[in-house]
């Protein structure tokens, strides 16, 4: 070890095309969930905004789901969905997802000030149309930092899965590590912030474009 | 496949009730390492983060670094710490401390920052110090949202420790590990329940220290809220 | 009209917040609830628009009761602003105010069309109508729930204290603002407010609410502050109702003395600007010209208290009248200004003014003009008052209300 840099840049140089591939499969592995968890949370957190009766279990249940460890639950769907496939790492990384959106999707229905919902009912708002066309888009802002911290963890956890086999950049430290080899370990760590810090760019841009009304809060949140 | 078989045997094999590889003692190994993980990332987050949320100096520095430590994969800091220190204790400890120290800092600052500034403002003005107002009034209101913190944090290590036994360490990752690697799915699904029943159990018993073990005054000020 | 028939409400658990109340709302007047916290005036509003359901009684709406209507139908048909405003923070402003347009499907264009011109009825600038409601000041932001509340053109409206959110200037503004749309558009109004002040400033009669939503007085404003109905009610109204009635009354009543009639009053004189702007009091006896300051009100739009109050500010004890420009149009000392005071005859109070500063003995009904730039000192002040008691219906009366208005002409 004490005669190998950390960095050897030719390798980099020389296998371009295959980081660029495992970054492509990172990205799916890990966004595609969070997609997923986001296509889930809306309905069922406009379900709990409007039933709060059925939050309670729920926000249990995600509360539980949220503390299982990545490793231990790819393992235990491996006998179901195989070995080294796309599923066996997504199907977590989905539950994860939504985990974290569930609660941010509720929170932010119920941020709308009382008067706003007062004010909506008594211009002839049902309460499922109120739901969806004035306190959805208020929640919004809330919804997209929700999805930050769900894709930026989805990002970091996916690589775990190389330990089952499928981890997209996460090979790269199973690699580096059996060949005692750190460039790819570099590599990986590196190319995984990078998207990380991408995606949440993108999210913040996002909030920009759908919520311009929130610019206030931002600054006042941070 | 049968799982209560798998189980059962993962549970009655000889070497798994006693010596180096039994459930107690990998059980006491995860504890362990877990536990000076949160120890040295408590050491090292909470006391900052109290004096930052206190003087508000540099809060948004603290929340970008948070979310972008969010990002860094335990497994390649794992694995990058081991091929330069060495494994070991340390080359493990690092990662997980790095895990550890983000969501207690952000508690930390949001906690104090969460205090009501008519109480701090008060108790300023009845002549107590800035480090009597730190100690008497912020931290006893920000306990809830610092239990919290190191609810997440002690969740998030217990299930990366696992980690740790890819690169050669003790722990209930071992019997993961080594059942993925001999292919051995009992030996595997048996260690990852184990890590699963650790997580929620840490999960259960800070949510019930919560619960129960807050100043009745702070409890009533969060339900209020 | 909105007619309440017994309407009550009672809590699941028991607890009355109204017992049963009987009132009618009359077609296009403001009609103002008030009553301490608790009283059930927010409930009954509420009532109307079926925010809340009477567990007894009915509500009735231009003969229907309001039970039988679908509620979406019913509350797009009424308007409703409330303390906080309750704006959508998605929306920019004009997509507020036309929330109700496209509930009730009209087509976009058309709807923005009528929001750009609420937006300009409730007195705000045009470039408003991007805004997002978190720009605006808590004044601006509550025009904007006011020109929601109308966007549909609904002929009832429903106003829950929502003024109270506000600062006393912006609230002041708002009210005056409310009333002079109202006198555009007729609107049914009910309106709550736990502020007395407020509830005789807009309303046309005026419901004084005791717990339980049981009526203690309903009275126009002037009945209701000169005879309350009891000493519950006065002590509602406060110590100064008598005071506060004057609020009601129009300044236009006063009889001033034209400004070409001389600007000394003792020893006093005001100095105008080139345009007949008031710029101050001078003391003639002092050496130096220092100016104090001089109150005015307008004739035209304020009241006589704004009258009184600024005979009270000012050092010689008397009032400017200005005109919508900030010009002198005339003056009237606290003779004059206590005169309008009596509830009889105002117009022939009226005359004293011209002689304020004149011995009113020898000079009443000669006119203003005789009394030009005439010496006055605080004797002959106090022998007018005198006069004033013993013969207020001087033929003077008649030549000075027409003098004040010719005062304000030939100062422009």
């Amino acid at each position: 070890m004490d005669d190998e840099p950390i960095v050897r840049w030719y390798w980099i140089g020389d296998h371009l095309g295959y980081l660029g591939n495992l970054l492509a499969d990172h990205a799916v592995i890990a966004l595609l969930p969070v997609l997923i968890g986001l296509l889930l949370a809306v309905p069922l957190g406009l379900a709990c905004a409007r039933f709060p009766r059925l939050y309670q279990p729920l926000s249990a249940v995600f509360n539980i789901v949220y503390a299982l460890p990545s490793l231990a639950v790819f393992v235990v769907l491996i006998p179901y969905t195989g070995l080294a496939t796309q599923a066996t790492v997504m199907i977590p990384l989905t539950f994860y997802a939504l985990a974290v959106l569930l609660p941010t999707t509720v929170d932010g229905l119920h941020a709308v000030p009382d008067s706003v919902r007062q004010a909506a009912t008594a211009m002839g708002y049902g309460p499922w149309h109120r739901l969806t066309t004035v306190e959805l888009p208020a929640a919004v802002p809330y919804l997209i930092a929700g999805l930050r911290v769900a894709a930026v963890s989805s990002i970091s956890l996916a690589s775990v899965g190389a330990l089952v086999g499928r981890g997209g950049l996460g090979y790269l430290f199973v690699d580096g590590f059996q060949r005692t080899f750190p460039t790819p370990i570099v590599a990986g760590i590196v190319l995984i912030a990078v998207l990380a810090l991408a995606v949440d760019l993108l999210l913040v841009g996002a909030r920009r474009l759908l919520a311009p009304w929130a610019v206030r809060e931002k600054g006042a949140g941070s | 496949m049968n799982w209560l078989n798998w189980l059962s045997d993962f549970f009655s094999a000889p070497d798994h009730r006693s010596g180096p590889d039994s459930i107690v003692h990998r059980v006491s190994e995860h504890l362990l390492l877990s536990g000076e993980a949160l120890l040295y990332a408590a050491l090292l987050a909470v006391p900052l983060g109290l004096l930052i949320g206190y003087t508000g100096r540099g809060v948004t520095a603290v929340t970008a670094l948070a979310g972008a430590a969010r990002a860094l994969p335990t497994l390649g800091l794992v694995t990058l710490a081991v091929l330069l220190a060495g494994v070991g204790d340390t080359a493990v400890l690092i990662p997980l401390v790095a895990l550890a120290a983000p969501p207690l800092l952000v508690a930390a600052v949001e906690g104090v920052r969460g205090t009501d500034p008519d109480v701090r403002d008060a108790a300023r003005g009845i002549g107590l110090t800035h480090p009597q107002v730190l100690w008497q009034v912020c931290l006893p209101s920000s306990a809830p949202t610092l239990l919290a913190g190191f609810r997440t944090a002690t969740v998030q290590v217990i299930a990366t420790a696992t980690v740790a036994a890819y690169v050669g360490l003790g722990g209930l990752g071992r019997y993961v590990i080594d059942g993925l690697a001999t292919r051995q799915y009992a030996v595997t699904v048996g260690g990852a329940l184990l890590v699963v029943l650790l997580a929620v159990g840490a999960q259960l018993f800070f949510t019930l220290l919560a619960r129960f073990a807050l100043p009745p005054g702070v409890r009533a000020q969060r339900r209020a809220r | 009209m909105i007619t309440f028939e017994g309407a009550g409400k009672r809590h699941p658990d028991g607890t009355i917040a109204v017992e049963g109340l009987d009132l009618e709302v009359p077609t296009g007047r403001i009609t103002v609830l008030v009553g301490p916290s608790g009283c059930g005036k927010t409930t009954l509003l509420r009532m109307v628009n079926r925010m809340v359901e009477p567990t007894s009684g009915r509500v009735l709406l231009d003969g229907t009761d309001v039970a039988q209507l679908e509620p979406a139908k019913l509350r797009r048909g009424i308007g409703y602003v409330i303390q906080q405003a309750g704006l959508f923070p998605h929306r920019k402003v004009i997509d507020n105010i036309a929330t109700v347009p496209y509930l009730l499907g009209w087509d976009r264009k058309e709807a923005r069309a009528r929001a750009a011109e609420l937006l300009e009825l409730v007195g705000l600038a045009p470039e408003t109508a991007k805004r997002y409601p978190f720009q605006l000041s808590g004044g601006q932001q509550q025009r904007v729930g006011v020109a929601r509340a109308l966007a549909a053109d609904p002929p009832v409206l429903l106003m829950d204290e929502p003024f109270s959110a506000v600062d006393p200037v912006v609230r002041a503004g708002l009210q005056e603002e409310l009333l002079r749309l109202q006198s555009e558009l007729h609107k049914t109004v009910l309106f709550v407010t736990h502020d007395i002040e407020e509830a005789v400033r807009l309303g046309d009669q005026v419901v004084v609410l005791r717990e339980h939503g049981r009526i203690a007085q309903l009275a126009d404003p002037h009945t209701l502050l000169t005879t309350p109905a009891d000493d519950g009610v006065a002590a509602f109204l406060g110590r100064d109702r008598g005071l506060r009635g004057l609020g009601l009354r129009p300044a236009s009543a006063v009889a001033l003395r034209p400004v070409g009639d001389g600007l000394r009053y003792g020893g006093w004189e005001l100095a105008l600007d080139d345009a007949g702007r008031p710029i101050g009091w001078i003391d003639r006896t002092a050496v130096s010209a220092e100016l104090h300051p001089a109150a005015g009100f307008r004739p035209e739009t304020d009241t006589l208290r704004t009258a009184l109050d600024a005979v009270v500010l000012s050092p010689a004890g008397v009032a400017v009248a200005l005109d919508g420009d900030g010009r002198a149009t005339g003056t009237a000392s606290r003779d004059a200004i206590l005169a309008a005071l009596t509830p009889t005859g105002a117009t022939a109070v009226g005359g004293i003014d011209a002689n304020a500063d004149e011995s009113s003995d020898t000079n009443v009904g000669t006119g203003p003009d005789a009394n030009a730039g005439a010496k006055a000192d605080a004797k002959t002040t106090v022998s007018t008052r005198k006069a004033l008691a013993a013969d207020g219906t001087g033929e003077a009366g008649t030549t000075d209300r027409v003098g004040g208005p010719e005062g304000s002409d030939g100062g422009r």
